[in-house]
């Protein structure tokens, strides 16, 4: 396997108020540098992004073509909360690693359930030996979604394979009541599947599998 | 990324919502409530704030306060003070502050006109 660049936004943002409001903004319990998935209070999905926890600020790596709704919708509930949102998106740039690597020292790296998060600066050269067909490989073989694909704002969490980003006990969230009422009820509607090609309706196309969100079946 | 990337990371501008002259009201039962929680000390005033948070997004932020370091607008009814952040000014204008007076969900209670729904214990709005 290998490292492939993302198409990611990194926000840096600060303030004595940032971690409660990412925490109670997403569906899971963001305490520490982890991923967690911002949902709307339908618990549709905003964006799924890796938070980055350091000593000075919080930043989040997410999808860049769903930043501005991401960004719409944190900054109408700072209200008077003590946060400041910076975009270091131009200066930076996000890749993946399948495998455990050692970048250089300016890169930050994070282990995420997708695999090892770079955010590199621009200055700092990351090869890349990943196509996008392989990486598609490696997502459905390890039925790992990704926004575009799976992860959409037509979607919740539970029917994109993302339910361990999805806390049971966290408390009040933005969409919480949805995603608990699903749970409880054993209904989530929709569900992620690894099928063997040909898939129809294939979120996401592999050699031999495919990836495909379907209705549970004993729903 | 470097702390020197980040530190430099152009702002984000976040459109702050106008600040709205708000009027509210209160019910005879809250303010029944309020006389008893003032008692004699009408120095004190009623904080009505919005904080980010729960099921819905908003949550209400009710306090006695002697003072506040928010910047608020005053409302006066009855001789009740109430103070409104202007930070939130555009999610409580036209509110109602009533009292419900019942064993489970009792207490003060925000009837407001701005939220779209409300989460199943009444906690949070949006």
């Amino acid at each position: 396997m290998g490292v492939v660049k993302l198409d990611a936004y990194v926000l840096i943002v600060r303030g004595k108020d940032a971690l409660k409001l990412i925490n109670g903004l997403s569906t899971n319990k963001v305490e520490a540098s982890c991923s967690t998935v911002f949902t709307t209070n339908a618990a549709k999905i905003i964006d799924m992004a890796s938070v980055i926890v350091t000593d000075d600020f919080i930043a989040l790596v997410g999808h860049n073509p769903y930043k501005e709704d991401l960004l719409a919708h944190i900054s109408q509930k700072i209200l008077n909360q003590d946060i400041t949102i910076g975009d270091a998106t131009a200066s930076n740039n996000v890749y993946l690693s399948t495998t455990e690597i050692t970048p250089p020292g300016s890169v930050t790296i994070s282990h995420t359930f997708r695999g090892w998060l770079m955010v590199a600066p621009t200055s700092v050269e990351i090869t890349t030996n990943m196509s996008q067909s392989e990486f598609d490989d490696y997502r459905v073989e390890n039925m790992i979604p990704m926004q575009g694909f799976e992860i959409t704002p037509k979607n919740h969490p539970l029917a994109c394979g993302l339910g361990h980003l999805v806390h049971e006990s966290k408390g009040c969230y933005l969409g919480q009541e949805v995603l608990a009422r699903m749970r409880s009820r054993g209904k989530q509607g929709k569900e992620l599947v690894r099928l063997p090609n040909p898939v129809e309706n294939a979120t996401t196309v592999g050699k031999k599998n495919s990836l495909v969100i379907q209705r549970v079946k004993n729903n | 990324m470097d702390c020197n990337t980040c530190d430099t990371a152009p702002a984000v501008v976040i459109n702050k919502p106008d600040v709205v002259d708000v009027d509210l009201t209160i019910t005879e039962k809250a303010k029944e409530m309020l006389s008893s929680a003032f008692g004699d000390d009408m120095s004190h005033s009623l904080l009505v704030g919005v904080l980010s948070g729960g099921c819905s997004g908003y949550m209400y932020d009710l306090q006695i306060v002697e003072s506040t370091d928010q910047d608020c607008q005053v409302v006066e009814i009855d001789g009740f003070k109430v103070l409104v952040p202007n930070a939130t000014s555009h999610l409580l204008d036209g509110i109602e502050i009533d009292y419900i007076d019942r064993l489970m969900g009792g207490g003060f209670k925000i009837n407001n006109p701005n939220a779209s729904s409300s989460c199943g214990c009444g906690e949070s709005f949006s």
